[in-house]
Order: structure tokens, then sequence, then C-alpha cells
């Protein structure tokens, strides 16, 4: 009997793997009836369970919130963690922590807490903790965050929540780094009572939820905190970040109902997410702009303007949008995108394409029969990045252009950019956390590029030096969009398009992505 | 036996010597992390801080003595990832892989042991062509592959089991199914192989003609001896095994060892890749040296 | 098929030759030998047939393996609805012919396995004969170095090692040989221990033989069987792991195309356009298939030992 049910399964088993492998497209249909009995959120005695799970691609890193520079741990921060501003859905600035503020003179701001603030353990937020927080990032050049806070001398202590932020030079976009990664507000008594590694292991901080536990590479819990100074979040009991880095077990536990909410769902799977019963995708513009970083350096073909101007025009950024990522991405050719200060609308949305012109640049700058080149790329960081680098490949095929592309493997992508082992060209995804165009249009700069890109523009370089530390944000606004539309016209960087985020999300619940990637379990609400 | 088992554990001091510099030259030509650890839009100046700070601009002795300074102390230095001591980082991530291996290895036992002794009893039969040709084919289907179908046909198709993760017994079925069918198609084999040899062995011929009945013969004689290579077989497939749950752990989001080195690995957390290629050595190494005790326990004309 | 017949017409005049009793020429012992073995005949057919498809793929591959074609893709195969015949196997995401990119895949997996082998053979041949003939410290140091090299497993190994390096074809063979190459130096090893205590080797050594011919005359011969059993498995073997690395993401990377890469960039495509990832599946699966049966077969015919 036992040896007839041992061969039942294996055959059954081998025979059952054969027919999904040749009717997969047709199984998703059916999933619902399965998934429902996991999804379904009540239980015995008629209560909603309110738990929200997140699945993400990858754990966070740590609880030490000057010490990464992760965008997805971010996303679990600032369920924990209060900013003293905060940018609200359309990019503005607004107070978070802080009540009111005055601008004292160019190098200092005046700053003042909201009464009522506690934190996890209980203890007020005082202006202490503001001045803990921000001197240990500013002045310990070990961690991650440094170079973005540096740039701020000290803190000054008035009163309880009084306080002063002192720049080392006057600094226009010191509101843009205090509303970002890395901004939130850490309790001064409780780490120097306990240590920093029991905070690590045990941390609080002033937001809607608190920490739970944290299994690594497996999931991090969160419950809700009860004197939150804006009440307590009622939507969710417990709210869970699942950490699946492979795709297509993320997208099969949301097709399952075992999680409500996957993030990066790769286009392959959007039609299958959207068809099955109970799931969908939503989607929101990132500020990551994906781009071919050219190599400017004498002696290169690329050095001469016509020919990235060429290659821009060779390139069809809307059927690298439209068709390889199926929508997920808007082209563009700046870096500077909307939401971001000194964004260049006229910039946005629109792309160069025109393969007669490309052709007639490149004769006109010696290269009638066209040339060979080089174009690394990573595979499996950005959405669709491998294919997109192939497409690329065969749309400059069409002007002459021999493309060879190289792929890297991140670690190996990230060092040949340190040391500047750049070919003619790099396929590169920037993002900008700061959403200050200043940010990004410092990638310009000839010296920082010296021996990278050896790209430089005399006019590009002043304006530079009079937006670095101008204090006048009409000014500085105009100047930032100028030298986005120098780079549109001359293309040091050939901007191909702004990446979509794709998340899938169960029909219970009620989410908008936004742009800086972040996952707000208090604005999650369910249907 | 005492005098060998002093021996055995003398030779495992060399081998981890060995272990231990040929990880540290992998991280020493691996370069630093440095790069990697900052923003993509870190400035050189940035980089060349961090480098400094860390001391990642010492000559290879230094670096070495340092090392191994560290090492005798079980410090394999701090991650850069977790801004933590790196070998509490491994251990605590072993229980998950150790119950995945253990699960896996009792699959593959429960899969190979009748399999190989019905097949070896039926030699040349359907059977035994099923049974040979089934395991092989487990072995030659890429452990992904297997994973990712598994999840397709019994988590979403059917939703018999949980898709990932780490819970109760159910979440363990698919993971240990995928990791553990290729350890069995490869213990089948050789279970198969070293029951014929026994039941060619005169006293089992003997037996047969005696009139014994089949089953008891194979039962009684050969399955005891049949044993004896399994043990060998078990031990010297933990490398085997470690090296799938790489794969078998990504595919099920299994909050393991796998996971957590080839992250570090990605992320060039060299502290990590130390400290756990290291435990993972030790672990084979363990095994190996229990086999071989087992081995002499089991079969006691083997002389050393 | 042409060369399936034509060994069968030279098995059919084995059968005479041998009825008239002449000792049969190697070829035709080894034929009929391997005709005795179902699984052995299917293994070296299919592995023939590999072998001459990585050859020919020029000839054989209807496509240009890498040529983008945004029109066409993520077509099925011709016998699916939407498939035609001008893609027999279908396209992939970027529109790239799949029988010609399984065609191409066949050329990187053989010479990544073959490589591969032969370098972990020369390496450890080397170690197991010093080893086992010269003994003592030598040995000792030796041995620890292969116990080493065992206590790592092999993907982990390849994984860091790639990761450092970046993942190459040649990087991948290097990391391959020199992981693989213990298994060989203890067979090696053992072998000659067993051989130097014979009479014969005792003898010519008396006479002042030198070593390293009787290395050459006397221990080579007796270890080139269980090589040739251990290599073929280590070919099948190989291509497993080139197809796990390339789901680590540290696998050969295009333009280069290996079955292993085809299979794990379609895994995405699994349950929406399933031929993208179950062809190169099913041409590994065959392949290390058939080479594990043929390896089977090997042992048997060239270890007498095991007889069974």
């Amino acid at each position: 009997m036992k040896r007839k049910a041992f061969w039942g399964i294996f055959l059954f088993v081998i025979s059952a793997i054969l027919l999904v492998g040749c009717s997969g497209g047709t199984s998703t249909g059916e999933t619902t009836d399965n998934g429902q009995k996991e999804t379904d959120k009540t239980t015995d005695n008629g209560q909603v369970d309110k738990t929200l799970t997140i699945a993400v691609g990858s754990d966070m890193v740590s609880f030490d919130i000057h010490n990464h520079n992760n965008t997805s741990t971010e996303a679990v921060h600032v369920n924990m963690f209060n900013y003293l501003f905060k940018k609200d859905a359309s990019g503005n600035i607004i107070n978070e922590l802080v009540e009111e503020y005055e601008i004292i003179d160019d190098l200092t701001v005046e700053m003042k807490l909201r009464e009522g603030v506690t934190f996890h353990n209980g203890d007020p937020l005082t202006s202490e903790d503001v001045k803990f927080t921000l001197e240990r990032v500013a002045k310990d050049d070990k961690l991650k965050e440094y170079p973005n806070y540096k740039q701020i001398k000290e803190v000054q202590v008035i009163d309880e929540l009084t306080f002063r932020v002192v720049t080392h030079a006057p600094e226009p976009s010191l509101f843009h780094r205090l509303s970002r990664l890395g901004s939130g507000i850490l309790p001064k008594n409780y780490i120097e009572a306990n240590g920093f590694d029991h905070f690590l292991a045990n941390p609080i901080g002033t937001g809607p939820y608190q920490f739970k536990e944290w299994v690594r590479d497996d999931h991090i819990t969160l419950v809700p905190f009860e004197n939150y100074y804006n009440g307590k979040v009622e939507e969710w009991d417990e709210v869970v970040f699942r950490v699946i880095p492979e795709n297509s077990t993320r997208v099969s536990e949301l097709l399952t109902g075992g999680v409500d909410i996957a993030v990066n769902i790769p286009p392959a799977d959007w039609d299958r997410v959207n068809s099955n019963e109970g799931t969908a995708i939503v989607q929101e513009v990132s500020n990551r702009v994906i781009m071919l970083i050219m190599r400017a350096t004498e002696g290169l073909p690329t050095a001469d303007v016509r020919v990235r101007q060429a290659l821009d025009y060779a390139i069809d950024d809307g059927t690298l949008a439209d068709i390889v990522l199926k929508g997920g991405a808007v082209p563009t050719k700046t870096m500077v995108g909307p939401g971001n200060f000194g964004d260049n609308p006229d910039l946005y949305n629109t792309f160069n394409y025109d393969v007669e012109k490309a052709k007639a640049l490149l004769a006109e700058a010696g290269y009638a029969d066209g040339f060979e080149m080089t174009l690394q790329a990573p595979r499996g960081r950005y959405l669709q990045d491998a294919e997109v680098a192939e497409m690329i490949a065969g749309m400059l095929a069409a002007v002459n252009v021999k493309v060879n592309v190289e792929f890297l493997e991140w670690s190996n992508f990230v060092e040949m950019r340190n040391a500047n082992e750049n070919k003619e060209a790099y396929l590169l995804g920037l993002g900008n956390s700061m959403f200050d165009g200043a940010y990004s249009v410092d990638w310009y700069r000839a010296e920082r590029m010296a021996g990278h890109t050896d790209y430089k523009n005399d006019r590009i370089e002043e304006l530079l030096a009079a937006s670095a530390s101008n204090m006048n944000p009409e000014e500085r606004e105009k100047q930032i969009q100028e030298i986005s539309a120098i780079a549109a016209e001359e293309v040091p960087f050939i901007k191909l398009y702004q990446e979509k985020i794709n998340i899938g999300v169960s029909d219970k619940i009620d989410f908008a992505p936004t742009s800086d990637e972040m996952i707000n379990a208090a604005s999650i609400k369910r249907k | 036996m005492g005098k060998y088992l002093i021996r055995r554990l003398l030779q495992v001091i060399p081998v981890l010597f060995i272990i231990s510099f040929v990880v540290f030259c992998l991280v020493f030509v691996a370069g630093d992390p440095v790069a990697l650890m900052l923003p993509e839009d870190a400035s050189q100046e940035d980089i060349e801080q961090l480098r400094e700070s860390l001391g990642l601009n010492e000559p290879f002795h230094i670096q070495y003595f340092t090392y191994m300074v560290g090492l005798v102390q079980l410090d394999f230095g701090d991650s850069f990832r977790y801004n933590q001591s790196a070998l509490p980082i491994v251990l605590e991530r072993l229980p998950a892989t150790l119950e995945l291996a253990a699960a896996a290895m009792i699959i593959a036992i429960i899969i190979a042991i009748p399999f190989g002794i019905w097949s070896a009893t039926k030699k040349n039969s359907p059977v035994d062509f099923l049974a040979t040709g089934g395991s092989v084919l487990w072995k030659a289907m890429p452990n992904f592959w297997l994973g990712i179908m598994l999840i397709l046909l019994f988590s979403v198709t059917l939703g018999w089991f949980p898709v990932s993760g780490r819970g109760t017994l159910s979440h363990l079925v698919l993971p240990a199914i995928t990791l553990g069918t290729g350890i069995a198609a490869e213990m089948t084999r050789l279970i198969r192989s070293s029951m014929l040899e026994i039941l060619n062995q005169d006293y089992i011929r003997t037996a047969k003609s005696k009139g014994i009945r089949n089953f008891f013969v194979v039962n009684k004689h050969a399955f005891r001896n049949a044993l004896i290579p399994v043990v060998t077989i078990t031990a010297l497939q933990t490398s085997t095994l470690v090296g799938g749950t790489l794969v078998t752990e990504t595919v099920f989001s299994w909050p393991g060892l796998g996971q957590l080195l080839i992250q570090a690995v990605n992320t060039r957390d060299m502290a990590i890749v130390q400290a756990s290629v290291f435990v993972i050595a030790f672990i084979v190494i363990l095994m190996n040296l229990l086999a071989d005790i087992l081995y002499k326990i089991l079969d006691p004309r083997i002389k050393y | 098929m042409s060369v399936n017949s034509q060994t069968q017409n030279q098995n059919q005049s084995v059968t005479s030759t041998v009825e008239k009793k002449q000792a049969p020429n190697a070829f035709v012992r080894w034929m009929r030998l391997l005709f005795k073995s179902k699984t052995g005949t299917f293994g070296f057919i299919i592995v023939l047939a590999v072998i001459l498809v990585a050859i020919f793929a020029k000839f054989l591959a209807p496509y240009d393996p890498n040529m983008i074609n945004p029109a066409a893709m993520l077509k099925p195969p011709v016998w699916v609805e939407g498939g035609s015949a001008e893609h027999i196997l279908g396209t992939d995401n970027l529109g790239r012919d799949m029988l010609s990119r399984i065609i191409y895949g066949s050329q990187i997996s053989l010479l990544v396995g073959l490589s591969a082998v032969a370098l972990a053979g020369v390496i450890g041949v080397f170690v197991g004969l010093v080893a086992g003939y010269y003994g003592g410290f030598v040995d000792n140091v030796l041995m620890r170095l292969v116990d080493s090299f065992l206590a790592i497993p092999t993907i982990l190994f390849a994984l860091v090692i790639l990761s450092i390096f970046g993942p190459s074809v040649t990087t991948l063979i290097v990391v391959l040989g020199i992981t693989n190459w213990v298994q060989y130096a203890r067979l090696v090893r053992g072998e000659v221990l067993s051989i130097k205590e014979r009479e014969f080797v005792k003898a010519a050594k008396s006479i002042g033989v030198r070593d390293n011919k009787i290395i050459l005359k006397h221990l080579l011969p007796n270890v080139i069987s269980p090589f040739i059993v251990i290599s073929t498995l280590s070919v099948a073997t190989t291509i497993i792991l080139e197809a796990s690395l390339s789901f680590l993401g540290l696998g050969i990377q295009p333009p280069t195309i290996s079955w292993g890469g085809i299979l794990s960039d379609g895994r995405d495509y699994i349950a929406t356009s399933w031929w993208l990832a179950t062809f190169p599946g099913l041409a590994i699966t065959i392949t290390v298939l058939a080479i594990i049966f043929l390896g089977d077969w090997l042992r048997d015919v060239l270890d007498p030992r095991s007889t069974n």
C-alpha cells in the first residue's frame, strides 16, 4: 500500500509540475478561492483582524537612522520616528515636530517644538533630543548620512522646546535636508542611559507606531503607539513588513492573500495581478531618473557634443517607457522632475527622437559610418534595466553605432564607477531624497566629475557657484532651471525616463504610493 | 578509538587555519566596501574619509595580523551593514537554516531508503528504472526552478501550503521538499548500489538459498549493512545541503544563513561572509568527523 | 538521427564478427556495450546531439540569438494559439528567438562544463599523484588542503569569488576548476596508495627507474577509468551550478548566452509566458539527465568492481 501511495505522489508531482509549466497562464484565475481562505480577515468571534502585511524586497538595514542610505529602510523608520519637517503630497515642506520657526539670519534658524510630544517610553521630546540627534549625524564622519548633514555646525538649546540650528555656511537646502532620510529625532536620555546598542535592539521614537520585533530577513512588526501626539492610530493593530526578495514569490504571496501590499512587482506580472480578483497594481512616479552617463573625455567620440546629441536623438525613450517598461516610466530630459525644487516642466514628459537628425549629426561630427562604443549597465537594480540596455544597443545599431553592452553585478558596478573605469556610457538611476534640484545638478560640476565624465561647461560652473549658497529662493530656482536647460542641450547625460513605483495592493485596503517611496502605515486605510 | 579520535581532532586545526587564510585573502582581494556603503551620489572625499577611518588603508600583513588576533577570540569584526559584531548575527540565523536542512534531510532519507532498497531488490525491473530515472530527474532540475514551480502549484493554484516565510510546520514543507529531493536523488542512487553489493555477497546468497523469505533477508541482513554507507553519505551531503540553502532560502524567503550570506556577498559585507564561511566549514567538518566515528561504531571490522 | 542508424549498422556488423570469434576492435566492442544499456544509449545520443548542436550552432540557429525585435515580443511557441512557424519555440520579452537562444546556450554550458573539468582534473591528478606517491609530510599538507576545500560548499565559494572578480566565463571556469579538483585528488591519491605497494612498482623502484617514469607508466593508466566517470558527472553538476549562480545574479552575463541565464531571466515569466523558462529548464534537465546516464554506463563498463 505504502509503495503505491509513494508512487502516486511521485508521479503526481512530476506531472503537476509539467502541467503548471504548460498552463501557467491560465492558472491564476483560480487562485482567488484558495486565496480567500487566508485573506478572510475575520476571526471566529466576528472581529476584524487588523493586521497590515507588507511584502518588501529587502530587509531593513538597521535602526540607526543615520547609518543607512537605504530608501526601503527609511520606509519602515517613518512609521516610528518623526522629522522636524515633512513634505506633503504635493512636495511642499510643512511642519511636523516643529510648531513654528523663524529665520534669524543666513546661518541661523530658530525653531520651536510642538508641545506634548512624547517618545514611546513616555519621555517628553525636548530641544536636547534635537541637539543630540542632529549633532550626532553632523559631526560623526563614520555615519553614512554624515555627508548630507555635515552642513550643520551646531544646535543651540534656548529652552525646553526652543532651539537654533546653525550652519557653517548659508544653506538654502536646510529644510530639504531636515525632511528626508535620517531626519528622525532620537531619544537622548534613553540612549545615554542604556547605550546605543540597547537602542538598536529596542528602538523608540515619537512616531505613530512603535517597535515590537524584528527577525532579520523575515519580518518587522510594529504596533500603534497609545500616546501618539496626533492621536493613536486605530486603523491597524499590527503592521508587519515581510521580507521576500524573490519577485515571483512576492507576487505569489500577494495573489494568495498572504500579504496586503507587495512592492516592486515586475512588469511581466502586472496583468496577472490586475486580472486576479482582489488585487491590483498601483503606480506613482518615483524621484528616480534613469540615464546614460556619457564620458566626454578628449579622444572619445562622445566628447563631441554632436555625437551625444545624435545618440540622444537615436534612442526612442517612448518605446523604452511604453513597451519595455509597459508604461512604468515617464520620458524626461531633466534630472529635476516635478515635485523637486527648481524643476523645469518644459523638460519633463518629453524626449528627443529623430533617427534622420541623429544620422545627420553623426555625419557632421565625422562619424557618418558610425563607431563602436561600450555601454555598462547593472542588472536587476532598476526596473527592467538589462532589457533597457539591450534595447538601447538595438536602437543605436540603427544609426550605425555598434554598442557592446557590458553587464556588471552591482558591487562590481559600484567599483567600476568608483575607480573611474567607466567607458563611453553607463546606465545609472539617480534618486533624490532631498527633492531639491541643486542636489541633482551638482552632478554636472566639473571638479566632481573630473576623471569620470570630464564634462565641463563654464556657464554651468558659474550657475552652480552662484546657487550653492543663494538664500533667495526665486533666484536659486531660476539658476537650477537654467542648468537643467543647458544640460538638456549639451547632453552630458542622456536622460531616459523617470521610473514609476509599482506596488501590488489588495482590494481590501486603500493605499496610494508616494514619490518618496515611503510606506506610511498611518495613511493606509481599510476599505 | 581514542587515539584515532585525537588524531582526527588534531587534523581539524590546520584545516581551520587554511580556511581562515583563504577567507582572509578573498576579503583582502575583494577590496573595500566603502563605495557600496555610501549613497550613489557620495563624493570622492567622502569615500576617502570613510576608508581611512575604517583602517582599510593598512598593508596586507597588518590587516592579516589584526584579523587573526580577532579570529582566535572568535571576533570577525563588525558587519558594515548591520553595524554589529558579525558572529552573533550569523549564529542568530543558524537555527533557521539547521531546521530547514534537517527537514530536508529527513525528507531525503524517507524517500531514499525505501526507494534505494526497493530498486535494488527489484533490479532491472520497471520499478528500478523509474526509481533511478526519477531520482536522476530530480537531480537534473535546478533547485530554484523546482521551488518556483512548487509554489505555483501547491500554494497559488491549490492553496495547500503558504507561499513563503518561516513559522508553522506547513511553512517548512515546500522548502524542505525543494532542498531535500535533490539530496534524496543522490542518496537513492548510493543506497541502491551499496544494497546491490551486499545482496551479491555470499551470506545473503546463502540465506536466500536456505529458503528464507526474500523480504526477511533483505530486512534483517542487508538493510543493516546498507545503513552504514547511508551514514557516510548523509554526512558528506552536509556541504551540498548547506550550499543548497543559498538558493532555497532565497526562493522561499526563509530567514536563514543562506539569505544572510547572499546579501552579505552582494553588499560586500565581508565580516559576515567570513563569519558564515567559517561557521559553515566548521559544521561540515564536524559532520564528517561524526560520520567517521559513527562509521567505526556501526562497522567494527573497520580498523584505523 | 543519421548518427544513430550508422552506429546501429556498425552494431550489426559487430555481432557477425563476434560470431566468427574474431576479436572485435575497441570501437565496435564499446558500441556493443553501449547498446546493451537503454539508459546508456539514451545518454549517449543526447550528449552527442548537444555536442553537435553546440558545434554547428551557427548553421542551426534560425536567427541571431541576440537580435531584438520589438514587433515580436513574447510570441508563444508554434503549437500554441498565437504562435507562428517563424519562431518555433516562441520569443522572449525582447522579441529574441527562443530556439536560437537555446541552441547558442548549449555552447557555453558545454564550454564551461568541459573546461572546468579539464582544469580540475589537471590540478587534482597532479596533487593526488604527488600526495600519494611521496606520502608523509607532503601528503599530510596536501590532504589538509583537500579537507579545507571540501568543507566550503562549492556554490558558496563560487559566489564569493564571482562577486569579487565579476562574473565572466573565464572566472567561472577557474572557480569551478579550483573547487572541483579535490575529488580527483582524493581519487588519484587513493589509487596511488594501493598501487605503489604492489610488487611491480617496488621492483621498478629497486632497479632505479625514475619516479616520474613510474608515475606515468604504472600509476596514471590505473586512474583513467574512475577519472572519466567522475568527470562526466562533474560536467552535469557544473551545468546545474551555473544555473543556480545565474539565479543568484552571478552567473554568466548577457550578451553571452547560457541556459542557466535564460532560465533565470525567464523566471519572472513562469506564470505568464511559460515558454521563457520551460525550454531552457528542459534543455538543462534533459542534458544533465543524459550526462548522468552516460556516466552511470561508463562506470559500469569501466569499473570492474561495480559490475552490478
